[in-house]
Parts: structure tokens; C-alpha cells; sequence
């Protein structure tokens, strides 16, 4: 089946249970899953409900759309994202963005946990993410290009919204938080980094590294879509402290930073 | 994923029927290198392609067999011959004998090694005991439903090479009066040698040799808890630089001359692998 005819099913489900038209999409990164609960008027769809989404085979993984209002604003909320780690394609993977670009949605924040490889950052930081270094192997527009979607060479020149960053820096000065400004780079996982793999990451010019967002943030671009990426620093990354890494760190650093996290994008969504 | 797990099971099964000691540790020999299971005691020996879902080795050097039995000391189960991801084996086809050893007992790994020498320091012949390494196939073990039997879903590597086994292995060269090497270890899928400009760029990275192996397994090996020494054999120089033609002759060559010390440095440092 053609990725238009996938599109039109999905669209079909979706406008059969809500009459709203969100405008930005939201996917919700490790631990930061609990924007999608401050939604407003939401309905909810369970991923295995909507036709064509990867089946999930992560256990206990509570994966849901939720489309609503958030500070004024129409928004569907990814809960739960899906990983090139978990044995998906980079098609499903990115499957999401190509229904949230059908729904209508123009403005892309997408947020993830990652571990700091700039020596200034501190676990519980928050990254506005200025640029990022695909490498995970993969890029997920290899194939025939659909070009009712965009075009076969998409610009990443300014993939990340010049104009969503200042505003996000803007939005983080009124609320008094402070915020960094950094380079991610995408690596598949799912074993955390090595040390020297940290620091050629850190010659290559990564300030953070995870295991999501680059795939999206590709296609988001071929889309059309503008994007915002928030990082939250969960861990520095291998080598740096002595101390091995884990998935109980990542949890409990983003369990902490909920509460500024939740108000710097409370903030941004409003002003967007 | 269940599938592989039965697959797992069935390989460790059959192992187990044909042996009679659980072995403590498991032993990978890189090219030219496997001539030091034929020194391990009252050995069993069982080719690849009879196990069940054992992916058979194809590269000349490689003998393709298992050998079980004791030296230094220990139990031991040695991979005479690897599975190397460009013979175009799929990642979890090359970690599948990892598991397999895990799931008959090990629970130490040496994997061994031919490399490159990116360092200018190193010389062809040169041990290197692996202080890292970096993951420059573009591919990881790993991805897919994750086996929580063995190990996490994201696994640390911050110490994937036991730092107590690497400073065994550096005092046993010592007493044997032998230079050893440390450095990081870049993995690269090949079949190709590196260009000058990529052994330039890998030197950039930190890398103090460059090979097509070794990186895959011991992600799977710490991912399965079990700790790792990791020898590599310098059997060229790979200085960008300074780079001329290379051959697989050539690094079975210098692996052979290399091989006594690495025979003896194996044998003298097992009896102190806990």
C-alpha cells in the first residue's frame, strides 16, 4: 500500500473521533510523557488502534495518541515514541510524523532524554537543541521518494527553527530557567556509549547524545514541518563520572526536572 | 525473539551433551590466532556447522570449530575461527556463539584479534592489550526485542573491558619481558582495508587500531554480564600517512610471528582469570 492510502486510513480513524485540527504535534521523549496528561479536552487513541502504526513490542509500554488543547493551542501529543533499537524500520519509526503532517500539523516539538557530553552541562539541564549529527547509519527517506510529501533532497540547513530557538531561549529567560544550547547526535543504541566513543563524539562537536529524534526530525523536514528540540541532560555521558550508566538514571533525572520542564513547554506552546 | 532464544538453547544443549565440564571461560581466536587452542588439554572438539543455528565460519585462517577442555588451569571453551559481520551474517547471527558460551557457563570472555596499528607508536608484531573500543560498523547486536534473560534493554559500556583483566594482562608482560601495547580499538564492518584518509580520520577519533571484528561480541558480552579481555595482534601499521598495500598474507604472516608471545601471555594470565 502507497504511504498516501496508509495516510488517508489514519486520517479517516482520526477524524471519526475528534473534530479538532492540531496544528503543532508533540512527541514526548523518556520520562517526559507527562505533558500529555495537562491536556485539556483530550481524546485519546491507543497506538494498536490506529491503522499501520508499529505493533509495540516493548512490555508494559502504554503507547497513546492524545489530541486536545494545551495553553489555547490545538496539539496532538505523542505518549510513547517508537526506536530504530526495538527492531522497527526507520518507516515506522517516522510513521507518526507522516500522520501528525496529515492531520495538518506545522510546528514539531520534539523532546528526548540524553546523556551530556559537553563538560559544562549538568544531569537535569535542559538542551535546546540547535543542530544535530545523524549517525545512526540510516538516513529514513532512503528509498523512492514520495513527492506528494516533499522533495527528493531535503535542505537540513536549518532544521531546527532559527525562530522557534530564540523564542524558546525568550521563553526560558521570562520563567527563569536556565536552559543550554546544543548539538545532538543520533546513534541507534540500545547499549549506552563507551568512553572513547564519548570522546570522539565530543571531537566530532556533540554537546549530547541519544538513541531517538534524528529519524523524525528528517522527516519532519521533508514534511514541511518546523521543529523545536528540547533535550533533557539525564546523565553525563560514559567516562565522565565514575560511575556505570543506567535506564533507573535517566528516569529519576527526568522525574525531577517534570515540574520545570512542564512550565518552560507550557510556555513556549503558548507563545508559539 | 523467542525463537531466538530456543535457537540459543538448542546450540548450548547440543554443546552440552557432547561435553562433560561447564566451562569457566570463553575464549574467541582472531586470525592466525587459533593455533592456541590446539595446546588446551583432553580437548572435545565440535565443528560450527554442526550445531544447531551456528552460523559456519568462511574466511581463510579460520578453522570454524569449538574446542573445549582445560589450559592454565582453567575450563575453557575456545572459538577456533569467528563469524565476522561482512561475510554477510547479520549482527545477531555474529553474537549468537557469544550467548551460546554464556549459556553454557562463561563467565569471563578473551577475544582475540588481527588489527591495524593507527598509533605511530605501535610496530607490526606489537601486542595491544584493548583499553575501548568505538562502534564504527554502523550496525549494533543489539537492535530487536531485547532478551532481558541475559541482560537490560540498554546496557552499559562505560567498563566493557574489565579493567582488572587488562592490568593482568600488562603485568604477565611484564614477567614475560615483553612489550605490551594499550589503546582503543575501532571496529569497522570491511571487507575493504581503510582508505589513508579514513585511518587518518579514525586516528582523529582516538583510535590506536582500526579491524573487522571483536566490537560486536563484546557488546553482546557485556550485555550478557560477563567480563572481557580483549588482545589484538598488530599484524600492520595503518598511519595514513605513511600507508602501503596490504594483503591478508601479510597479516596471517605477522600474526604467525607474533604468535609465541601471544601463546605465552594467553597461558601465563588464565591462571589468575577469576
Amino acid at each position: 500500500m502507497k504511504l498516501a492510502d496508509k495516510m488517508n486510513e489514519v486520517q479517516q480513524l482520526i477524524e471519526s473521533r475528534t473534530q479538532v485540527k492540531p496544528t503543532i504535534g508533540l512527541i514526548l521523549g523518556s520520562g517526559l510523557g507527562v505533558l500529555a496528561d495537562e491536556i485539556s479536552d483530550a481524546v485519546r487513541i491507543p497506538y494498536e488502534e490506529i491503522p499501520h502504526f508499529p505493533v509495540s513490542t516493548v512490555e508494559g509500554h502504554q503507547g497513546q495518541l492524545v489530541i486536545g488543547q494545551l495553553n489555547g493551542k490545538h496539539v496532538v501529543a505523542m505518549q510513547g515514541r517508537f526506536h530504530f533499537y526495538e527492531g522497527y524500520s526507520l518507516e515506522q519509526v517516522t510513521f507518526p510524523i507522516r500522520m501528525m503532517k496529515a492531520m495538518g500539523v506545522q510546528t514539531l516539538i520534539i523532546t528526548n532524554a540524553s546523556g551530556g557530553i559537553n563538560m559544562d552541562y549538568q544531569p537535569g539541564d535542559l538542551m535546546m537543541i540547535k543542530d544535530h549529527i545523524n549517525l545512526t547509519g540510516r538516513n529514513p527517506l532512503i528509498g523512492p521518494n514520495e513527492d506528494a510529501f516533499g522533495v527528493r533532497f531535503p535542505d537540513m540547513s536549518t532544521a531546527y527553527d532559527p525562530d522557534y530557538r530564540e523564542l524558546a531561549h525568550k521563553v526560558a529567560k521570562q520563567n527563569g530557567i536556565d536552559v543550554q544550547d546544543g548539538v545532538y547526535v543520533g546513534l541507534t543504541g540500545p547499549t549506552y556509549e563507551t568512553p572513547a566513543e564519548i570522546r570522539m563524539l565530543r571531537i566530532l562537536g556533540a554537546d549530547a547524545v541519544g538513541m531517538s529524534t534524528v529519524p523524525e526530525v528528517i522527516v519532519a523536514r521533508h514534511a514541511g514541518i518546523r521543529v523545536l528540540g528540547i533535550s533533557c541532560i539525564s546523565n553525563m555521558a560514559a567516562g565522565i563520572l565514575p560511575q556505570p550508566l543506567s535506564h533507573a538514571e535517566v528516569m529519576e533525572t527526568a522525574e525531577k526536572v517534570k515540574t520545570t520542564f512542564l512550565r518552560l513547554m507550557r510556555g513556549i506552546i503558548e507563545e508559539l | 525473539m523467542a525463537n531466538r532464544l530456543q535457537q540459543i538453547e538448542e546450540g548450548v544443549r547440543f554443546i552440552q551433551e557432547k561435553i562433560q565440564l561447564k566451562p569457566d571461560i570463553g575464549l574467541i581466536l582472531g586470525s592466525g590466532l587459533g593455533v592456541l587452542a590446539e595446546e588446551i588439554e583432553n580437548p572435545i572438539i565440535i565443528d560450527f556447522h554442526d550445531i544447531p543455528h551456528f552460523p559456519p565460519s568462511t574466511v581463510a585462517g579460520h578453522e570454524g570449530r569449538l574446542v573445549v577442555g582445560t589450559l592454565g588451569g582453567k575450563s575453557v571453551i575456545a572459538m577456533q575461527g569467528r563469524i565476522h559481520y561482512y561475510e554477510g551474517y547479520t549482527m545477531s547471527q555474529v553474537v549468537f556463539p557469544v550467548y551460546v558460551m554464556k549459556g553454557l557457563g562463561i563467565s569471563s570472555l578473551i577475544v582475540t584479534n588481527a588489527c591495524g596499528g593507527i598509533n605511530r607508536g605501535f610496530q607490526a608484531g606489537d601486542l595491544m592489550v584493548i583499553e575501548d573500543h568505538l562502534n564504527l560498523t554502523g550496525d549494533h547486536p543489539l537492535i530487536g526485542p531485547n532478551m532481558e534473560i541475559f541482560g537490560p534493554r540498554f546496557p552499559d559500556m562505560s567498563r566493557a573491558y574489565h579493567p582488572e583483566y587488562r592490568e593482568l594482562a600488562k603485568r604477565k608482560a611484564v614477567e614475560l619481558g615483553f612489550t605490551l601495547q594499550e589503546g582503543v580499538y575501532a571496529g569497522i564492518s570491511g571487507p575493504a582495508y581503510s582508505t589513508p584518509t579514513e585511518l587518518i580520520m579514525l586516528a582523529r577519533f582516538g583510535a590506536d587500531a582500526v579491524g573487522m571484528s571483536t566490537v560486536p561480541e563484546v557488546i553482546a558480552a557485556a550485555h550478557a554480564g560477563l567480563k572481557v579481555l580483549g588482545i589484538s595482534c598488530v599484524t600492520d601499521k595503518a598511519v595514513g600517512e605513511e600507508l602501503e598495500p596490504l594483503s591478508h598474507e601479510q597479516v596471517m604472516e605477522m600474526a604467525l610471528q607474533a604468535r609465541p608471545r601471544f601463546i605465552s601471555l594467553v597461558k601465563a594470565l588464565l591462571p589468575e582469570v577469576h
